[in-house]
């Protein structure tokens, strides 16, 4: 029963880990970069929202819904102000620049908040939890996997069926090509990094209201992320939800064996993956 | 006959030399005229050129992008703690010995890591020097979280250590200067930069892209480690934190990207400017690291080839030459 509840724990640790992924799979998918602000975001989302919680007396909700439109306009100024820049064949300029933003922002977040952890208070939402029979299961990170599981379905569907997830995929297998045919790449990927960073939000305010954040917390949430995208396979948006699940049970699963192995399963198993499947579970070999 | 001939040294490179050798010369030399600070500052300075140019060396020749070098950094130093703490081996030995980790060690993290594309193999290696840290906190032969002290040093004479630390201080810069200018000067010096400009055309040309990458990697691992071992020889302790801080990778970088990648001027140039800035700034914290940030940011967007990329546009005198001119020969004396 012990095993059994930490794979309950993981499942849902890892609708947290799949509201970071999905970002990060389709900006790589569609733009071949990595943005290493991605932690960072979150972080900066969060201390945003407890802000807004504590000046403007915002409840959770609110707070949600005000940091997905904040986290997409930073995400589409991101793109078109530095992005745009250095998307190309070579992963180095965007790589470079991304990392000294990271520093920078994380150092910038320090100075306004101060070191201090902080988090989002849930008004009580925190201790709820229902019993199936000897698993308690806690009602926000229910709450938490149900979001990531229609964020994950309804960002594939928008891939899949609608005009923009046309262009999008048009443009990440061959941009010039969807260039030709009437698609402004610099339009689709400011698109795909609001969206990208928008879903941050979500993951933002979640990690505020389960735990606590601090300034520089961001590059751990950049590792779990890029660790559920590459088990799940690259670029794929199902995987990217399938990897962030098999990164929270092994988390769960190494804090149940050790409190300090938790975190090093994670990594190893990412690496096992690695060195088993390097095209992740989901993506067949090309 | 040929009526052509090579040419690779330049009046600059032999002035360069001359200062280059006088300047370690200088530096082994320490313990007789410098003081105790000046030869701890040195040394520092010694291990950011290191770890810079051995960064330089792997993004700006071997196209590999990494900000894990940390690794490198603690597992060699660990190694040299081990050896001399746990089963007293000479310090100044161990420093040596030790590097026989991060060079096992590069073989799988490379055989792993290189199946994931640019950006990720990035990524990927900041993952690694994670766990490595997390290892090294679970460990109890490295007393975990607690981390380690070099208290076998206390049996040398703080002469004896100033000679010490001076010498590793040259023979750091002798092998990871001196060592990636002779690779450059070499026949992998112009398999190296053609593999930087265009991998697919240099494997076309015989080079060997997959097989050189590897060495490059395991060679800059062991340079890394090396500078890792002097570092925390010259500090005496060691934990986790430390050991794998990602500031060696935030050093490199901003070195390197001020500097001028893809040079080892550049390096020299870049490791100056952040000793000083770092001296002098340090005490702002985290208003000097944003500048620090955003100057990485702004060389990344606008300022590709760096200060010495800039200085270069103008003035063709390099320190460290590298390129092969071909010069007519003029007359019948050839």
């Amino acid at each position: 029963m012990h095993w059994i509840d930490g794979i309950v724990q993981g499942v849902l640790l890892g609708g947290l880990y799949a509201q970071y992924a999905l970002g990060m799979a389709l900006m790589f998918g569609v733009m071949k970069i990595v943005n290493v602000t991605h932690g960072d975001l979150v972080i900066l989302l969060a201390l945003i929202g407890i802000s807004l919680a504590n000046v403007a007396g915002l409840g959770p909700w609110a707070v949600l819904a005000t940091l997905v439109p904040i986290g997409a306009a930073i995400g589409w100024l991101l793109q078109r102000a530095l992005l745009n820049r250095v998307v190309g064949d070579d992963p180095l300029p965007s790589l470079i620049a991304t990392f000294g933003l990271s520093i920078a922002l994380q150092n910038a977040m320090l100075v306004i908040w101060s070191a201090d952890t902080r988090s989002l208070p849930g008004g009580g939402i925190q201790q709820a939890s229902i019993s199936l029979g000897p698993i308690f299961i806690g009602v926000l990170p229910l709450i938490v996997l149900i979001c990531a599981t229609l964020l994950t379905g309804g960002l594939d569907a928008v891939m899949r069926r609608t005009r923009f997830g046309r262009s999008l995929r048009a443009a990440s297998a061959d941009v010039e090509a969807a260039a030709m045919v009437g698609v402004n790449p610099r339009n689709v990927y400011a698109a795909a990094t609001a969206i990208a960073v928008g879903i941050l939000g979500f993951a933002a305010t979640f990690q505020a209201m389960r735990s606590t954040v601090a300034p520089a917390d961001g590059p751990f949430q950049l590792i779990f992320a890029f660790e559920a995208v590459i088990i799940g396979g690259l670029g794929s948006i199902w995987g990217a939800f399938t990897g962030a699940m098999i990164l929270g049970i092994s988390q769960a699963i190494g804090f149940r064996i050790s409190p300090g192995f938790g975190i090093l399963a994670g990594h190893l198993v990412f690496l096992a993956v690695l060195a088993i499947r390097p095209q992740g579970i989901f993506k067949r070999k090309s | 006959m040929s009526k052509y001939r090579v040419v690779r040294m330049t009046l600059s490179g032999r002035l360069a030399l001359i200062l280059f050798s006088a300047a370690l010369l200088g530096i082994v030399a320490m313990p007789w005229w410098a003081s105790q600070g000046l030869i701890r500052d040195v040394v520092t300075l010694a291990c950011y050129i290191a770890v810079a140019q051995m960064w330089n060396m792997l993004a700006g020749y071997g196209g590999i992008v990494s900000v894990g070098q940390q690794a490198f950094v603690g597992v060699s130093a660990y190694a040299m703690f081990v050896l001399a703490q746990t089963f007293g081996m000479n310090p100044f030995v161990a420093v040596f010995v030790g590097l026989i980790a991060p060079a096992i060690l590069a073989v799988p993290i490379y055989g792993l890591l290189h199946r994931l594309e640019g950006a990720y193999f990035a990524i990927g290696t900041w993952v690694v020097a994670e766990a490595l840290r997390l290892v090294a906190t679970n460990m109890p032969m490295l007393n975990g979280g607690a981390g380690m002290s070099l208290r076998v040093m206390t049996q040398f004479s703080a002469h004896e250590r100033a000679v010490a630390s001076s010498l590793l201080a040259a023979a750091l810069l002798l092998v990871t200067l001196g060592g990636s200018y002779l690779l450059l000067r070499s026949r992998y010096g112009i398999a190296l930069t053609a593999m930087r400009d265009n991998p697919v055309a240099a494997a076309s040309q015989g080079v060997d892209v997959g097989r050189l990458r590897l060495l490059i990697f395991i060679a800059t691992a062991v340079g890394t480690g090396f500078a890792g071992a002097v570092y925390f020889m010259a500090q005496l302790r060691i934990t986790p934190p430390s050991a794998f801080d990602a500031n060696w990778a935030n050093l490199a970088i901003f070195i390197v990207m001020v500097g001028g990648i893809g040079s080892i001027e550049g390096v020299l140039i870049g490791a100056v400017i952040y000793f000083f800035a770092d001296r002098w700034f340090g005490e702002y914290g985290a208003s000097y690291l944003i500048v620090l940030g955003l100057l990485t940011l702004a060389c990344a967007l606008y300022f590709r080839g760096g200060l010495w990329g800039f200085w270069s546009r103008w003035v063709e005198a390099p320190w460290f030459p590298t390129r092969r001119r071909l010069i007519r020969q003029e007359g019948e004396n050839a």
